[in-house]
Formats: structure tokens, C-alpha cells, sequence
């Protein structure tokens, strides 16, 4: 009799556990970062506006803003992230390696990283387009005035390559000169060495704020690429990937739910609307689908805030770059961000 | 069992043993990394092998020596960085070399304030990391020139600005040619005649004029053949349009700023090196020298300099070792070097980092090796013949 009771039990036993199994695949991202207590997520160097640490230390930016939300969603706290600053050529191997949990790191989603680094990339946080910076005393408007310039750039960007075909399809004679980081060739450029220095956007923003005189130089409006940008991971972990691409998409979902740091606790107390109440683990256990807790997304934009709160704080009107939205606002606005709901 | 046990007491076969043992273990670890390395990029999904050689690089570059375009493959722009990297070693030694000698002669000079600044140069450099002689020299001199509107016009023909020098460029090379092979003739003439004068002092006693032989066969007649080359061709002498002086050649200032830094820098040890050298030979030779009736040019060519050669060359070869590796510091001020193109942009946009920096390794050992041999052969030939 107690043999049977106890075989039985064994055999329910199993079979939970089995069905437990089945339903989470392992994640040893997860499983490490849970251990650590802490999320490695590996940032850029010092990109003002994106990921950028003060005289404190503190780091800050919409890539860093990523890197709170996450750790927000999967520890509770937004505080336990250990940002690693990389530099263009590091960024990769780093991640690839193991090092980092994630990347954050306004890096151009492209084919052949998608292809041959065995990496993935996990959503857009940022369209952005490359453009120039000049001195306003070239009077030049255009990227295509810059025929017989000379341009800094940083080696191995999406930038450099962008620059050089650019110019060749217009048969343009542009001399391009690769610096190995993004300081070091606009460093140059604001010596003279340059007569223009071509970065993204965004970072062009901010990166116009180092320049001894700000006010001598402008920006080129029209962009001459689009380069998509947002978190990246390692190939071979689906589940830590789901929680990246999820993460990236509850912050921008809150936006178009209107789900904001202010007003979260009201929402997931008394909002009608379903897809808010899975947003916010109200409803659905949505987050232990992934092996997180269900509060995972209110955390984050309680902590972090949403996607619109987040732009606007560090890159938009709010911010130093005062960047407009653009193709970065919501669909619904006239922009490019679109989310699949949360059902 | 004696037997046996005699064999491994012999030292030769114990030697053996050890180097068999050693080179058992380097294999061994080699292939444990490499497959180990490779087994984790499959499966970690990134791709391995060296295909991503022949992809379109795209990448341009300022300073090419090879023909390259944009539209070549990453293996031309792997060259490119070669080439780079070999031009400005070569120059770089060549002119450390001579920096270092006169800095070194300046230094055991009997004059107080020649070798007073000598010294200190030699101090100065040796006690200041080379990245900030670079880094002086790219952002405090070359920086420092005016912008090409303002350049500093060299005789109406080469302009140097902010953005190097640009200097005229020859239409053709036949006049050049012509005159590659005047000189080439004249300087084998001048060894032939240097034989027979050699031979004919052998036999005779009879010093025949080689100074001045030497004079007109090695310096008039290829200055000549050189002016009237230069004169004879059409010349595309840079003009300023737009931003900057177009036509001619450009030499890049990341070119110069690294030479500038490679010079100064070396020198100061050269200098060190030739300072020792000469003062390693004893001062009773040079008196037995005079003693012999030499005169003081005789002494110091025939008596004291082969034998300051002696020691030198060791550590010379050293130093043109060390010229090599310390050129990837070129990659600080965007020289277009093997690090910084292929090590740099080449390995960011393929992501095949062990491939690359294998490949970037193998170019430095190769040439490296290349420049101990020579100066290993060199060294063997001035070595002291003992009877």
C-alpha cells in the first residue's frame, strides 16, 4: 500500500515536473543572470543622449534606458545592471563570448551581422538615419556638395561603408580617413584634419556637443541611409531572446496603451482594457510564460517608464540633443514604431 | 639494460627527447585550441574560415599603394595594410637610423653643448612612451598647419596643409626609366673600377683617385640622369579646387605624424646603441693605428667603425624589430596600417576576429623574421674571423 501511494506520487511528480519541462525550455542567460543577480549588459563607450556615464558614474541614455527596463522585467530592480562600455570593435566579441547578457549599444542591424556573427538582433529601439556634420563657413547644404572633401569616420561602421558607397554612385571624390573610435575622428574633424565627420544622426547630436565651438557647425538634414538599431543577443538561448524582444516591445506597447511610469499602478488596478491587464500582470500570467514574474512589464515602466517617456527624457525635447521623433514615434503618430499585441 | 640506461644518460639523446617531448606538447595544444575554438563558433553560429577573403571590402582608403579600390576584395585590402605598414617601417629605419647615428656621434662629442643636447634628447625619448610622440606629433605639429585655403606653397609645385603634403605627380615613368638605368650603369662602373683599383693597390701600392671617381659616377651622374628625367616629363602639378589641392600625389599627414614619431623616438636608442658601439673599442686601437701612419678618416673607417659594428648590430636589429611592431601605433592616429584596416575596419565588418588577427600575427612574424635575417646575415659577415 505505501509502495503504491509512493509510486504514484512519483509518478505525478514526474509528470509535473515533465510538464514544467515542456513548458519552459532551459535558459542559461536567464538561469545566470537570476544567480548573479544582476544583468551584464554591454553599452557604448560615451555616446551622449544614448548611453553615457557622468562624473558620478551614473549611467544614463536610451540604450541604457533598454538595459534598466530589462533588468527591471527579469530582477525586479532596474538598479542591478553592470554596464560594460564597448568600443566599435569590441562589441561583437564581447557579446559573442559570453561576457554580456545583452548588447545595447546603437549598433546598425544589418544582413551580414545577422548572418555570419551568430548574433540576433532583437527589435528596433531606434531608426536612424547617417548624416554629416560640417562648418557652417564651407557653406555646404548637401551630402553631395562634399565632392573633393575630406571625411572622419570610425573604422568598421556601417557609417564607413554607407560614406564610400554613397559617394561612388554619384562618382564623387570624397577622401575617407578611418579613426578607430568615434571620439578619436571627431577629435580630428574639430582639428582640421577633416572636413566633415559622418555619424548617425542621433549621435551626431550629441557628439556635436564635444566640438570646441558647437555653434560653427551644422548638421546635414537629409540622411543618406537608414540605419535600424536596437538590443542584440547570442544565437542558441530562444528563451532569453523572447525576454529581450518582449521587453523592447511592452516598453513601446505602454506607449501606445498609454501606460506611463505616473500612471501604471492606477492602470493595473482599474484599467478595462485586457491587453493593458496582460501588459501589467494583471491578467494572463503573461510573464511566467517566460519564466518571469508576472509583474515583470509593470516593474519595468514603473521603474524606467515607457518608450515615449524614455525618448524624450534622453534624446528628445526633454534632453540636450532635443531630437524631434520623427520616424521614432508611434505608428498611430505618423512614425515607424509598431508593436504585435500582447495576447 | 646498461645498455638502455647509457643511451638515456647520453646527453645528445636526452636532448632529443626533451625537443621531440616539447614539440609533441605545441601540436598538441595547437590543435586542442583550434578545435576547441572551432567546435564553439559552429555552435554558436558564427561562421569560420577564411571565404570572407574574397567579399567586397567597400571600404576606402586614403593612402594605397597597391592599386586598391573599394570595389576590390578584403584580401586586396589586406595588402593595402601590408603595404602600409612595410613603407613606413622601411623609411622609418632608414631614417632612425641615420637620426641615430649623428646623435650618437653628437653625444661623444668633445664639444660641451653639442653633447649636452644630444643627452638630453636621448633622455627625453627614452624615458617617454612612444603613444605620445605619436599623438604629438598628429594633433600638436601636423594639426597645428594652416587649412588648405592657407597652404604653405613650396616653390608653387608642392603645398603642405593640415591635410599632408601634396606634391606633383609624373604624367609617365619612361624618363625615369632611362634614367634608373644611367645610374644603374654608373654605379656598376664605379664597382668594377672599385675592384680594379683594389687590385691594382694589392700589387703595385699605387692609390688610384676613387674619391673622386666615386664622386662623379655615384653623385653627378645620377643627379644628372634625375634633373634631366625631371625636366623631360610633364608633371601634374596639384592645383586647389574646392576643399582641397587636387591632382599630384597626396601624402597623408597620419603618414608623416607616424614617421615623425617613429624617427625621433628610435633614434634616441640608436643613438644609445652607437654610443656603446664605439665606445667598446679600445682607445689602444686607435693609437696602434696612428701608430701604423693612418690617418684619422682611415682609422675611424678601417680600424675603429668594423669593430663598433660588431656590437651594434645585435641590438640594431632589435630596434628595426621593434620600428616594425611600434608602427601599429599608427592605428591611434588612423594610419591606414595592417592593424588599423585589417585588424580594424576589415575584422568589423566580417566579424571573423581569430581568422583576422591570425592572419595580422603572420605578417609581423614574416616580416620580422625578414628583418632578423638580413641583419643576422649582415651580422655573420663583419663577424671577427678567428684563425
Amino acid at each position: 500500500m505505501t509502495i503504491r501511494i509512493l509510486s504514484v506520487a512519483a509518478v505525478l511528480a514526474a509528470g509535473v515536473s515533465f510538464a514544467q519541462a515542456q513548458q519552459l525550455a532551459p535558459s542559461p542567460t536567464l538561469d545566470a543572470v537570476k544567480a548573479r543577480g544582476n544583468l551584464e549588459c554591454g553599452v557604448h563607450l560615451g555616446l551622449p543622449g544614448f548611453s553615457f556615464a557622468n562624473d558620478k558614474g551614473e549611467w544614463s541614455g536610451l540604450d541604457v534606458d533598454y538595459c534598466k527596463a530589462l533588468a527591471a522585467a527579469v530582477l525586479g530592480d532596474a538598479t542591478k545592471v553592470k554596464y560594460t562600455p564597448t568600443s566599435v570593435q569590441q562589441r561583437w566579441p564581447i557579446l559573442q563570448s559570453g561576457q554580456v547578457d545583452v548588447l545595447s549599444r546603437n549598433s546598425t542591424i544589418t544582413f551580414s551581422r545577422n548572418a555570419t556573427l551568430g548574433l540576433n538582433f532583437q527589435g528596433i529601439n531606434f531608426y536612424e538615419g547617417q548624416t554629416f556634420v560640417v562648418r557652417k563657413s564651407t557653406g555646404v547644404k548637401e551630402a553631395a556638395g562634399l565632392d573633393g572633401a575630406s571625411v572622419c569616420v570610425a573604422a568598421g561602421s556601417t557609417e564607413e561603408k554607407n560614406a564610400a558607397d554613397w559617394f561612388r554612385e554619384r562618382n564623387l571624390k570624397v577622401t575617407i580617413t578611418n579613426f578607430q573610435k568615434n571620439d578619436d575622428a571627431i577629435t580630428a574633424y574639430d582639428s582640421g584634419r577633416c572636413d566633415a565627420y559622418t555619424a548617425g544622426v542621433g549621435a551626431l547630436a550629441g557628439q556635436r556637443a564635444k566640438l570646441k565651438n558647437p555653434d560653427e557647425h551644422v548638421i546635414l538634414t537629409q540622411p543618406i541611409s537608414n540605419d535600424p538599431q536596437g538590443p542584440v543577443t547570442r544565437w542558441g538561448d530562444e528563451r532569453w531572446q523572447l525576454i529581450v524582444r518582449w521587453v523592447l516591445n511592452g516598453t513601446i506597447a505602454a506607449e501606445a496603451l498609454g501606460v506611463a511610469s505616473k500612471n501604471v499602478d492606477e492602470m493595473k488596478a482599474n484599467s478595462k482594457n485586457t491587453e493593458v491587464r496582460r501588459l501589467l500582470g494583471a491578467e494572463g500570467g503573461f510573464g511566467a510564460m517566460m519564466g518571469l514574474s508576472n509583474d515583470w512589464m509593470y516593474n519595468a515602466i514603473k521603474q524606467v517608464g515607457n518608450y515615449g517617456e524614455s525618448y524624450e527624457r534622453t534624446v528628445g525635447m526633454g534632453s540636450q540633443l532635443k531630437l524631434e521623433r520623427g520616424q521614432n514615434q508611434l505608428w498611430t503618430k505618423g512614425g515607424l514604431l509598431f508593436t504585435p499585441p500582447f495576447q | 639494460m646498461t645498455k638502455a640506461l647509457s643511451i638515456i644518460n647520453d646527453k645528445r639523446v636526452r636532448d632529443w627527447i626533451y625537443q621531440i617531448a616539447v614539440v609533441v606538447f605545441l601540436v598538441g595544444m595547437t590543435v586542442f585550441f583550434v578545435r576547441n575554438a572551432s567546435e564553439n563558433m559552429v555552435k554558436a553560429g558564427i561562421a569560420s574560415g577564411f571565404d570572407f577573403l574574397w567579399r567586397t571590402s567597400g571600404i576606402e582608403v586614403p593612402f594605397v599603394l597597391t592599386g586598391y579600390t573599394q570595389a576590390d576584395n578584403i584580401l586586396g585590402l589586406f595588402w593595402v595594410g601590408v603595404a602600409n605598414t612595410m613603407l613606413v617601417t622601411v623609411i622609418a629605419i632608414v631614417l632612425a637610423t641615420l637620426l641615430g647615428f649623428v646623435v650618437g656621434i653628437a653625444r661623444l662629442s668633445t664639444h660641451w653643448l653639442l653633447s649636452t643636447i644630444a643627452g638630453a634628447y636621448i633622455e627625453f625619448v627614452r624615458n617617454i612612451p612612444l603613444l605620445f610622440f605619436v599623438l604629438f606629433w598628429y594633433f600638436g605639429i601636423i594639426a597645428a598647419l594652416p587649412a588648405p585655403r592657407q597652404s604653405i606653397s613650396l616653390f608653387g609645385v608642392a603645398f603642405l596643409n593640415n591635410r599632408g603634403v601634396t606634391i606633383p605627380l609624373p604624367d609617365g615613368l619612361e624618363n625615369f626609366r632611362v634614367a634608373g638605368l644611367v645610374i644603374l650603369v654608373s654605379v656598376l662602373a664605379y664597382w668594377a673600377f672599385a675592384i680594379w683599383a683594389r687590385r691594382r693597390q694589392e700589387r703595385t701600392g699605387l692609390h688610384a683617385p676613387t674619391l673622386r671617381v666615386g664622386l662623379a659616377l655615384l653623385l653627378a651622374v645620377p643627379l644628372l640622369a634625375i634633373v634631366w628625367a625631371t625636366l623631360a616629363t610633364r608633371w601634374d602639378v596639384p592645383a586647389l579646387r574646392g576643399f582641397n589641392y587636387r591632382g599630384g600625389f597626396a601624402v597623408i599627414p597620419e603618414f608623416v605624424a607616424l614617421l615623425a614619431a617613429l624617427v625621433t623616438y628610435t633614434a634616441g636608442f640608436i643613438a644609445e646603441i652607437v654610443r656603446g658601439g664605439i665606445q667598446s673599442v679600445s682607445h689602444g686601437q686607435t693609437e696602434a693605428g696612428s701608430a701604423l701612419g693612418l690617418r684619422s678618416g682611415q682609422i675611424l673607417r678601417l680600424v675603429t667603425i668594423p669593430q663598433a659594428l660588431r656590437v651594434m648590430i645585435p641590438p640594431l636589429t632589435n630596434q628595426y624589430l621593434n620600428v616594425l611592431k611600434n608602427s601599429s601605433f599608427g592605428a591611434a592616429i588612423a594610419y591606414p596600417d595592417v592593424v588599423s584596416l585589417f585588424m580594424g575596419s576589415a575584422l568589423n565588418n566580417t566579424g571573423q576576429a581569430i581568422e583576422i588577427i591570425a592572419m595580422t600575427l603572420a605578417v609581423y612574424l614574416v616580416i620580422g623574421l625578414a628583418v632578423s635575417a638580413i641583419m643576422n646575415w649582415y651580422n655573420a659577415r663583419i663577424a671577427l674571423v678567428t684563425r
